[in-house]
């Protein structure tokens, strides 16, 4: 025989439909919106951690955080200093690559811009599978040097560098990664403003490096009013990764710098963005609130409704357990197929998040997936409870004869 | 023959009242009725004299005020609830008034899970549908069966377990002479054949003559028929 939760269930196609459809987006919220916090940071953390270098140097001065560092805090004496830096007498270091970031906007994307010099960006960008198309910025430095000897030579020519010299010198010339040229619609040859100057876009590297946007290092330093020796930061690679901690104690102890693994990148977004996990997990939470509540009206109303069979059961001798088993079993097919829904909807509700905003990231990880369906289920046998206790309650007699 | 054995439903002095609005309604006023084994006893009272309540007094779907039902020798006033149910289980057949099939289940599942709330297997469902002439409509909802299709099934589903009391409220109350009939002539059969006792319910005059005792109910007691 068909089993009665089975039968409620189909007999009541449309309601029972919507409610586990409130299920089912309370699961697809849930899923999407963690994995949204959590694949957006995550996807920042792992583009910083795939740079081609060990450790992080920035100024002592900055906080303890560095997620929203900029500025130009370090220096070509720092540089020099870390070069030459030993631990038990030997170098440790194998190369260093100095960068400017800039917060600014490409396409009315906000977005940290990177200037970094050429070479450099084949050292530390550039690996299998992330391999620039068309070209480097300022392949030849040959923007840099004109800027720089402009720059030492002292003259009243300095402050007028106009923007078509600095464009025909090729320092207004910027690599994208796909995902910024995804989102903007720009690609190679088009031309785009950024901090009030037309740049051209050279070249275009698969997302998942270090930043969106890179400029030549010289521009960066021109357009953040720095002087050419003065960088943001400084990515370090050790000859042998086992000196790591001593290095960071030795920069840490005997510097004006402070260093850092890239590991722990990871830790500060967390620190300072964690907050946003709060907020989506107490939305999340209260999405799944008002799913239990729709579920728990539908099993209400479905009781209520069938006081009659429910009266019937009884005079069959049905126990309170067999009426509390039905109710709870009907709860769980509901949120049970709710909860299948969602977690079909999930990924579908993820591409359309990063179709319309496609410097997000949402990543349905099963640990989530795992959540939803034990908070899901946990919410079916609560918003089962006081239906159930309502059946059970009845007067079988009473409603016999009143209705 | 003792009497635990010669009657199988006994009520004695049974009281039930019923709060309407401000005033309680004293329905049952020290009611006595013993039905003997294998009896069928037809019961007649004008409409709002208890004859209802008395059913579902009897057949332990509410609690008396006071007084105390005895089935089959078992003595119910203290028993629990779950006792009553298994009691109601094993023992008793109910046909309603109105209303006494789930809608969102075939008429051959109302029978099914009333097998199964019971325990027992449902292998004789299509013989007994079929002895009751309802096998054809058997899988249709009972939506979409006439008044007659429908108390016939449920009249099915009250003897399929083999009760020993059958409590029957007007079961006949909405049926056609013809459908009366059949009703009243599955009645006898069980009563005959298998010795089912039978407590019907009735308005009919007609009815109450295919039973084997009369009844008539008045200010909340039994007046015996045969006085
Ligand atoms: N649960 C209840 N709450 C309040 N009043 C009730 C309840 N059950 C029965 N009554 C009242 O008790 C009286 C007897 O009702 P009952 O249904 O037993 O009568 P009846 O003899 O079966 O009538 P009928 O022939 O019309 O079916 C009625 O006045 C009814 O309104
Ligand atoms: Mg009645």
């Amino acid at each position: 025989m068909l089993p009665l939760p089975l039968a409620n269930i189909l007999h009541h196609r449309l309601r029972s439909l919507l409610s586990a459809l409130g299920v089912a987006i309370a699961v697809c919220m849930l899923i999407t919106l963690s994995g949204l916090a959590r694949g957006t940071l995550e996807e920042i953390a792992k583009r910083w951690q795939g740079v081609n270098a060990d450790i992080i140097v920035y100024p002592a001065h900055w906080s303890d955080n560095i997620t929203t560092i900029g500025g130009g805090g370090v220096g070509r004496g720092d540089l020099k200093m870390l070069k030459s830096l030993k631990v038990g007498g030997k170098p440790v270091i194998d190369y260093l690559v100095p960068i400017c970031i800039l917060q600014g906007k490409v396409a009315k994307v906000n977005c940290n811009i990177v200037g970094i010099k050429p070479e450099d960006f084949h050292l530390l960008i550039e690996k299998p599978g992330k391999k620039l198309t068309g070209r480097i910025f300022d392949p030849h430095n040959k923007f840099a040097k004109w800027l720089e000897a402009k720059l030492t030579t002292p003259s009243e020519e300095t402050l007028s560098i106009s923007r078509a010299e600095l464009a025909r010198r090729g320092g207004l010339e910027m690599v994208i990664d796909t995902r910024l040229a995804r989102s903007t619609g720009l690609k190679i040859g088009d031309k785009v403003y950024v901090a009030g100057h037309r740049f051209k876009i050279v070249g275009e590297i698969p997302a998942g490096v270090l930043a969106r946007a890179f400029i030549p290092l010289a521009t960066a330093q021109w357009l953040m009013d720095l002087s050419t020796g003065r960088y943001t930061l400084i990515f370090a690679k050790l000859h042998n990764t086992s000196t790591m901690g001593d290095v960071i104690r030795k920069i840490n102890t005997t510097s004006r710098l402070k260093a850092t693994s890239l590991g722990q990148y990871r830790n500060m977004l967390e620190a300072r963005f964690g907050i946003m996990y709060l907020y989506i997990d107490t939305v999340n939470t209260i999405t799944l609130i008002v799913a239990m509540l729709f579920v728990l009206v539908t099993l209400y109303t479905i009781v209520i409704q069938h006081r009659r069979e429910i009266a019937i059961l009884k005079s069959m001798g049905a126990t309170r357990r067999f009426i509390l088993r039905e109710i709870l079993t009907e709860a769980m097919i509901l949120t049970g197929m709710g909860t299948v829904m969602g977690i079909l909807l999930a990924p579908v509700a993820g591409a359309i998040i990063e179709a319309f905003l496609p410097l997000l990231t949402v990543e349905i990880s099963p640990r989530w997936v795992l959540i939803s369906i034990l908070a899901a289920a946990g919410g079916g046998i609560l918003a089962a409870v006081y239906p159930a206790w309502c059946a059970m309650r009845m007067n079988p007699a009473e409603i016999l004869t009143l209705e | 023959m003792s009497n635990s054995n010669r009657y199988i439903l006994e009520a004695i002095n049974l009281h039930k009242s019923f709060k309407a609005g401000e005033v309680r309604e004293h329905v049952l006023r020290g009611l006595d009725l013993r039905v003997e084994r294998g009896e069928f006893l037809a019961v007649m009272g004008p409409s709002g004299c208890g004859k209802s309540t008395l059913l579902h007094l009897l057949g332990l779907m509410d609690k008396p005020d006071s007084g105390s039902i005895i089935i089959d020798g078992q003595d119910t006033t203290y028993m629990d609830e779950q006792t009553q149910a298994a009691i109601r289980r094993r023992k008793i057949g109910f046909v309603f008034q109105r209303f006494n099939l789930l809608n969102v289940l075939s008429g051959y599942d109302n029978i099914a899970l009333s097998l199964k709330i019971r325990g027992l297997d449902t292998d004789g469902i299509d013989r007994l549908l079929a002895s009751m002439g309802v096998a054809e409509v058997a899988r249709k909802s009972p939506e979409k069966m006439s008044m007659g299709q429908q108390q016939r099934l449920t009249v099915a589903r009250a003897i399929a377990h083999k009760p020993d009391i059958l409590l029957a409220d007007e079961p006949t109350g909405s049926l056609d002479s013809a459908n009366t009939q059949t009703v009243l002539e599955m009645f006898k059969r069980a009563n005959e054949q298998d010795g089912l006792t039978v407590v019907m319910i009735t308005h009919s005059p007609t009815v109450a003559s295919a039973a084997s005792r009369v009844v008539y109910m008045k200010d909340g007691k039994i007046i015996d028929g045969n006085t």
